[in-house]
């Protein structure tokens, strides 16, 4: 049976999708989206790159006009942080101590970026929300000298658009090459080249310590697993992230509770939110599951556009088809399948990769 | 009556909109969607719409008076 009243915890993409979804689908019920952040449900990506270059305001990065939810009759509550949610009574309780009442439950609250495991002076960042991004941006001043901890995909991106703000950039990675694990040596080795060309100063195999600060509190160096010591005057961490899964409440018998977006995960593991929101609201509306799609991801780095389709690992048979510039490169498992592939400057060529993925699986 | 708008910044070429509703999307030779019409009749744009990774297209029911 169809909820009487849907409450969605979290206003990010997958949030949004999911509340989107069920409306479009025709959910006359009550709705409601409650997120702890100010801006109206937003594009993360553009965080680490036109948002951080300025070529994007904050009012272009609303995934929908403002004038949608009201349109939609989607009650929508920012800036109010859910603290605890009560399965047995079916509340929800802000921090602000409103209580909201709900039939369905879903659980969208995303991740939150990892922490470094020793104090950090002003100046030192992570990258999540349009707060951070405004935080690092300030300090992304021509001339200023920026440290990269974490050489995965935020890391990178934020390496890339501080260049080209003429920013200096020393990035650390504590692997043999950036994207081992998840990309393996291979493009790992080619990504690495191409940072050091641009001008980023790569350590490998190497971490963060502890960092120095001046008599203002503000960050000025950070000591480095080799000892050496970096002079900066802005820093990122960008060491993966974790569920913001605190909320999840253990299971009750009949009470309707589904998760969906980057809440489900693990760290380091990459969800396609908006196709498992989606999931979430046909799921809860009884309709029937569209056929899954193979995972994408996408990242603007260093004059690429790199876009992956399917689930790439460090240890396939690894494929690789053109130049610098522009290339495939393909993944294929022990027994000759393809698992994945990651284009870079061939986005004319992703939806056909996504087909032949589709049929590999 | 259904309208149908694609954020092209967000677009990152998935394709599987144009698949689903190939008589509303098509993919251009930078590998991005645009719309083909405007709008439609075609319900099957609400399941193009929730197809699309990125969430880059926006279907809005007009409904007559």
């Amino acid at each position: 049976m169809t909820p009487d009243s849907i409450l969605v915890v979290g206003a990010g993409l997958a949030g949004a999708r999911c509340a989107d979804t069920l409306r479009a689908e025709s959910y006359e019920g009550h709705l409601t989206l409650v997120g702890d952040e100010l801006l109206p449900p937003y594009e993360r990506p553009a965080l680490s790159k036109e948002f951080l270059a300025g070529r994007k305001a904050e009012h272009e990065l609303v995934l929908r006009p403002p004038a949608f939810w009201t349109e939609q009759q989607i009650d929508l509550r920012l800036g109010q942080r859910v603290v605890r949610i009560d399965p047995r009574r079916r509340t929800a309780t802000t921090e602000a101590g409103v209580e909201l009442g709900w039939n369905a439950l879903v659980l969208a609250t995303g991740a939150r970026p990892r922490r470094l495991p020793f104090p950090t002076p002003r100046g030192v960042h992570l990258l999540r929300t349009v707060v951070d991004a405004r935080a690092l941006r300030d300090g992304l001043v021509p001339g200023a000298h920026l440290v990269v901890v974490g050489g995965g995909f935020v890391g990178a991106e934020v390496a890339s658009t501080a260049l080209a703000l003429g920013v200096r950039v020393t990035m650390l990675e504590a692997l043999a090459t950036p994207f081992e694990r998840t990309l393996g040596p291979t493009l790992g080795r080619l990504l690495a080249d191409r940072y050091r060309s641009h001008g980023v100063d790569l350590r490998v195999r190497t971490g963060a310590l502890r960092f120095g600060s001046g008599p203002d509190g503000a960050v000025r160096s950070v000591l480095l697993t080799d000892r050496s010591e970096v002079r900066c005057d802005v820093a990122l961490v960008g060491i993966g992230v974790e569920p913001a899964n605190e909320l999840v409440p253990s299971p009750v018998e009949g009470v309707s509770i589904f998760a969906c977006g980057d809440v489900t995960g693990g760290p380091g593991h990459w969800t396609n939110a908006a196709a498992e929101a989606t999931a979430v609201a046909r799921r809860i509306l009884g309709l029937p599951q569209q056929p899954p799609q193979p995972a994408f991801f996408w990242s603007d780095q260093f004059g690429l556009r790199l876009q992956l389709v399917g689930s790439a690992s460090a240890t396939a048979a690894i494929e690789l088809e053109g130049g610098r510039e522009d290339f495939i490169a393909r993944y294929h498992d022990g027994e000759g399948r393809l698992m994945a592939a990651l284009g870079a400057n061939r986005p004319a060529e992703v939806a056909r990769l996504r087909r032949e993925l589709a049929v590999a699986a | 009556m259904y309208r149908i708008e694609i954020d092209r910044t967000l677009c990152s070429g998935f394709g599987v909109c144009a698949e689903l509703a190939p008589d509303v999307i098509e993919l251009g030779k930078d590998g991005l969607a645009s719309v083909r019409t405007g709008s439609t009749e075609d319900p099957v744009v609400l399941r193009a719409a929730a197809a699309c990774p990125m969430a880059a297209i926006t279907v809005i029911e007009e409904r007559a008076a």
